[in-house]
């Protein structure tokens, strides 16, 4: 029961997963409304991943939720009044914990891959 | 119409946000934010799919989480319907993970059930005030200085009654068994008591109907008037208010009932049931102050007299009685008790030892409890942060959390009270007699006040710490690290190690406790009593010493008594003695050996002394080691002749043969100079084993002597023991008894059989205080142990959980199952061992504790230490392995696709 319940959502978990590194990583520098989150995700997945209205700002309002990152209504000279969003230094743990776990996830699965192949 | 679309959108999202229950001003900004980002991306709305997508996914988010009370902006609620509102969220949560209720709740009424029972014993023998002002009570004796009690001479009991400046109330009793005759009934024997008009004064207990004895009743020649107990009042007479002038006749005296005294009227014992006064006998107590006629003295402290106070008066008194009458009572002393400490010090010890163990049972089920607690509330933190993000406060999720452990510890609590019921009411139906005021023991209002005071501090304990720990700020970043799975808390970690630690540290000085206990009562059973009890009954004649004051007759209705008992199918052997092993105290007396000087006007040795019939040894089983046994020629006519044990022969005569020398310890004139009386000497003629006399592990330095009941020691002479009949049969005790009551019936009607039993049963009462510490220690360390396997299988199995994903990790990584198992076990091992190095400390720190508990057993005995600790940690180890075998059957590929 317990194992086919984890088969039937790991890929659903991966994704979530993998999308809240992305996000954490890209207002790990500074801060960033959503619209430049979801279009620098795009341009640097060179259009392989697409983050839109529907599922980038509930994931965000998760995020800041559960105090990994701050939204902050901010007007900057000469713009619109956009809300940016930054790393909480709880969310700074989160980040590097899901960094190395993506990296040990990622070396296992070349690991068994690898072995496979050879 | 790029406007109309844009509001369409707007007006849909805000009103199904709206229906979640999510804020206005929370709501404004999510339109506000999609709208800026629609305008960035050159759009005016939403198109209807993308808009159903997002209003899904935001009820995702912005839900409320499902079991959390309604906090935001109810701070300013009164306290009772929050308490309320809490209460029923704890009765849900309890239902929504009932293994873990089950488990707490279980664990509490064990433990409290335990503490409870423990309580009631306590609170009924040594807490609760028995009669009023009970610390100022004394009981009082005359005693040599040399340390010998002794009962109350009268004219020294009237100069105490005359001279004391210390007791506003001052009796005087002698316990007395009398039988119970007329009306239509049977006769009965009854214990009783003839006491004096100060008894009642002194214990401060109130007649139920008539009075109690007055100063009247303890002159001399007063008429014979009764008390009877409330017991007997509503056995015997039916409760009937009219037994008051009624006439009883108590050993063929008639006596007129004149009051009836309440069950709390329990002295000289609880067992009381009839008390005659003092005046009618006081014309037969001897006149001299060396006679001591079975009197015993109990007294109330006249207000701000202080016991202290009291003992230098009495002791002044004393000094001055010695002055005045220097031929009686040259070195006598007055001996005060404390009541109250009479009747708890020989069970004290072993009560503060339960209650000290069921507290260490409580604390470990707490330990259990709060790691129980601590887990559950970690895999709820995600929704206790929430909570606190959206602003509940807080002291407010720690009441929450407070009112479901609470809630666990009343279900827990009640269910241990009646638990605690029922041991209670078997442990009294067992009928331990070493127990004092066993009747009195029963859960009462005290005993559940103890209950649910327990349970509220147990509550308290193990819901605190945990929910501090849930609605601390500054942890709450750590915990949500342990929700993402890498890796628990390391605060939380330590904390629950640590509670690991303490545990079985607990468990371990418990089991150490009970198995010293055990080791104790091994030794105990061990000891050689010197008798045989297996198939003995004894029981007890007393003969009417006005129609036995011939030294003949009295000998010649013992020879006769023997001689039928002897010769009833199924006896193989009767004797009478006028002691029984274990009985404790006796005659004593110091002893001399023919032809060696006296040094320092001293005997040689102190020696118990006994006076048996030829029959005695055989019936008893005492075994013979060199020399004969009396014959029936050891009369008053023949050589006076004399029995010794091993331990006179090792000490009086090392390296001889005893077998015809002569020894003496009887005296007579010479006032208090051995020196210059004259001894009476008697050959020996036999030696025996040394019987222990003084209970089993008590060995006071006297050595043993037997003189034939034929030729009583010349102290016996004026003043005859009441002899105890001994016969080993096959026969069951009661049928033994009723020959014998027909043969005694025989002879002399006037003659009570009474006190019958069987030696094995008199032997297992000698042994019950220690066998009942070993069964309770026994089974408190049992529930220790079970405690502390549950604790260290949780908390490895809970850490196992957390750590899917690394031991995941660690075996994709190359780690075998071997490796995960070794690295679960150690740490487990880790904590196991800390506790038990602990655990040893404590118990060699407490050894002193029980000191005064064991029997030829260290309280510190290395064997039984190392004995517990490798069994705690072998079980605990096992206890740890079986969630780490868990572990190692993690499939890495599932354990890294949970995140």
């Amino acid at each position: 029961m317990r194992s086919r319940h984890v088969y039937g959502t790991a890929d659903r978990e991966l994704k979530k997963g993998s999308a809240e590194l992305l996000v954490l990583s890209l207002v790990e520098a500074r801060a960033r409304h959503g619209y430049e989150i979801g279009k620098l995700i795009e341009a640097r997945s060179g259009g392989a991943l697409r983050f839109n209205i529907p599922s980038l700002y509930p994931l965000l309002y998760r995020l800041e939720r559960r105090g990994w990152i701050r939204g902050q209504w901010i007007e900057k000279a000469g713009q619109r009044r956009r809300r940016y969003y930054r790393l909480t230094a709880g969310g700074r743990k989160v980040l590097a914990a899901q960094r190395s776990g993506w990296k040990n996830f990622v070396a296992a699965i070349n690991r068994v891959a690898g072995l496979e192949h050879a | 119409m790029p406007d109309r679309a844009s509001a369409g959108w707007r007006a849909d999202l805000d009103a199904h946000l709206a229906r979640l229950g999510v804020a206005p001003v929370r709501r404004a900004g999510i339109a506000a934010e999609v709208a800026q980002h629609l305008e960035d991306a050159g759009r005016t709305a939403l198109d209807p799919g993308e808009a159903a997508r997002l209003a899904r996914a935001l009820a995702r988010v912005e839900r409320r989480v499902p079991f959390d009370p309604p906090v935001l902006g109810q701070e300013r609620q009164t306290l009772m319907p929050t308490i309320w509102q809490d209460l029923r969220y704890a009765v849900r949560a309890a239902r929504l993970a009932p293994a873990y209720s089950a488990v707490v709740i279980a664990t509490l009424a064990l433990a409290i059930g335990a503490n409870a029972a423990i309580f009631s014993v306590v609170d009924a023998v040594m807490l609760r005030p028995y009669y009023p002002g009970m610390d100022r009570i004394v009981t009082l004796s005359e005693a040599t200085r040399q340390g010998d009690q002794m009962s109350i001479a009268w004219p020294t009991f009237q100069d105490w009654q005359a001279r004391n400046r210390s007791f506003e109330q001052l009796g005087v009793y002698r316990n007395a068994t009398v039988s119970l005759t007329g009306g239509d009934q049977p006769a009965e024997r009854l214990v009783g008591a003839v006491a004096s008009s100060g008894v009642f004064g002194a214990t401060g207990i109130q007649p139920l109907l008539g009075r109690a004895f007055a100063d009247a009743d303890d002159a001399p020649g007063a008429p014979r008037v009764a008390i009877l107990s409330e017991r007997l009042w509503r056995r015997r007479f039916d409760a009937d208010p009219g037994v008051l002038g009624r006439s009883i006749v108590l050993s063929n005296d008639a006596y007129v009932v004149v009051g009836v005294m309440p069950a709390r009227m329990r002295f000289p014992s609880r067992l009381a049931d009839v008390w005659m006064p003092i005046g009618p006998i006081a014309p037969t107590f001897p006149a001299s102050r060396g006679a001591h006629p079975g009197l015993y003295g109990v007294a109330r402290l006249r207000p701000g007299v202080t016991y202290a106070q009291a003992a230098a008066d009495m002791d002044m008194l004393a000094r001055a009685i010695e002055q005045e009458h220097p031929e009686s009572n040259t070195d006598v002393a007055v001996r005060m008790t404390q009541y109250y400490d009479a009747i708890v010090s020989g069970i004290r010890p072993t009560l503060y030892l339960l209650l000290g163990a069921v507290g260490f049972v409580l604390l470990i089920g707490c330990a259990n409890l709060a790691n129980l607690t601590l887990a559950r509330t970690e895999r709820r933190q995600r929704d206790v942060a929430v909570r606190a993000a959206l602003g509940a406060d807080r002291r407010r999720i720690v009441q929450q959390l407070l009112a479901e452990s609470l809630l666990l510890a009343a279900i827990g609590g009640g269910l241990g009270l009646l638990l605690a019921t029922w041991t209670i009411r078997a442990f009294v139906a067992s009928g331990p007699v070493v127990v004092p005021r066993i009747d009195l023991i029963g859960i009462d209002a005290r005993v559940i006040a103890f209950a649910a005071l327990l349970s509220i501090l147990t509550g308290v304990v193990f819901g605190l710490v945990p929910a501090f720990r849930a609605a601390s700020p500054d942890l709450l970043s750590s915990m949500k690290q342990s929700a993402r799975g890498a890796s628990s808390g390391v605060a939380a970690r330590r904390l629950r190690g640590a509670l690991v630690v303490a545990e079985v540290a607990l468990a371990l000085m418990l089991l150490v406790g009970a198995g010293l206990m055990i080791r104790s009562f091994a030794r105990l059973m061990a000891v050689d009593t010197g008798f045989d009890p297996e198939g003995v009954v004894t029981m007890r004649l007393t003969v009417p010493p006005s129609k036995y004051q011939d030294l003949a007759r009295w000998t010649a209705f013992h020879d006769e008594l023997v001689r039928r008992v002897a010769a009833i199918p199924g006896v193989a052997a009767a004797g009478i003695n006028s002691a029984l092993p274990l009985e404790g105290g006796g005659s004593e007396a110091g002893v001399i050996v023919e032809g060696r000087p006296i040094v320092a006007n001293k005997a040689e040795a102190p020696t118990l002394f006994q006076s048996a019939s030829p029959g005695y040894f055989r019936a008893m089983g005492i075994r013979l080691l060199r020399g004969r046994y009396f014959t029936d020629t050891d009369t008053r006519s023949a050589a006076p002749v004399v029995i010794v044990d091993e331990s006179l022969v090792t000490r009086l005569f090392p390296g001889e043969d005893p077998i015809g020398r002569r020894i003496s310890f009887e005296f007579q004139g010479g006032g208090h100079g051995l020196a210059n009386a004259t001894p009476t000497w008697r050959e020996i003629v036999g030696v025996v084993v040394h019987v222990r006399h003084y209970g089993i592990a008590a060995e006071p330095p006297y050595v043993q002597l037997y003189t034939p009941a034929g030729q009583l020691p010349i102290y016996y002479e004026q003043r005859r023991p009441g002899m105890a009949l001994v016969a080993r049969t096959s026969l069951s005790s009661d049928a033994l008894a009723a020959a014998i009551r027909r043969e005694v019936a025989r002879l002399d009607a006037d003659v009570p059989v009474y006190g019958v039993q069987t030696m094995t049963a008199y032997l297992a009462q000698n042994t019950e205080q220690p066998r009942l510490s070993v069964v309770l220690l026994g089974a408190l360390g049992a529930l220790a142990l079970v405690l502390a396997i549950i604790g260290i299988y949780g908390v490895v199995s809970y850490s196992v959980t957390q750590r899917t994903q690394e031991i995941g990790v660690r075996m994709a990584l190359g780690a075998t199952r071997r490796d995960v198992l070794r690295m679960v076990v150690g740490q487990a091992g880790v904590l196991i061992g800390a506790g038990v190095a602990i655990g040893v400390a404590g118990s060699l720190a407490m050894g002193s504790v029980m000191q005064g508990l064991l029997f030829q057993v260290s309280p510190r005995d290395p064997m039984t230490m190392t004995a517990i600790a490798v069994l705690l940690t072998v079980v605990a180890v096992v206890a740890s392995i079986v969630p780490a075998r868990r572990a190692t059957r993690v499939d890495p590929l599932v354990a890294l696709r949970t995140e």
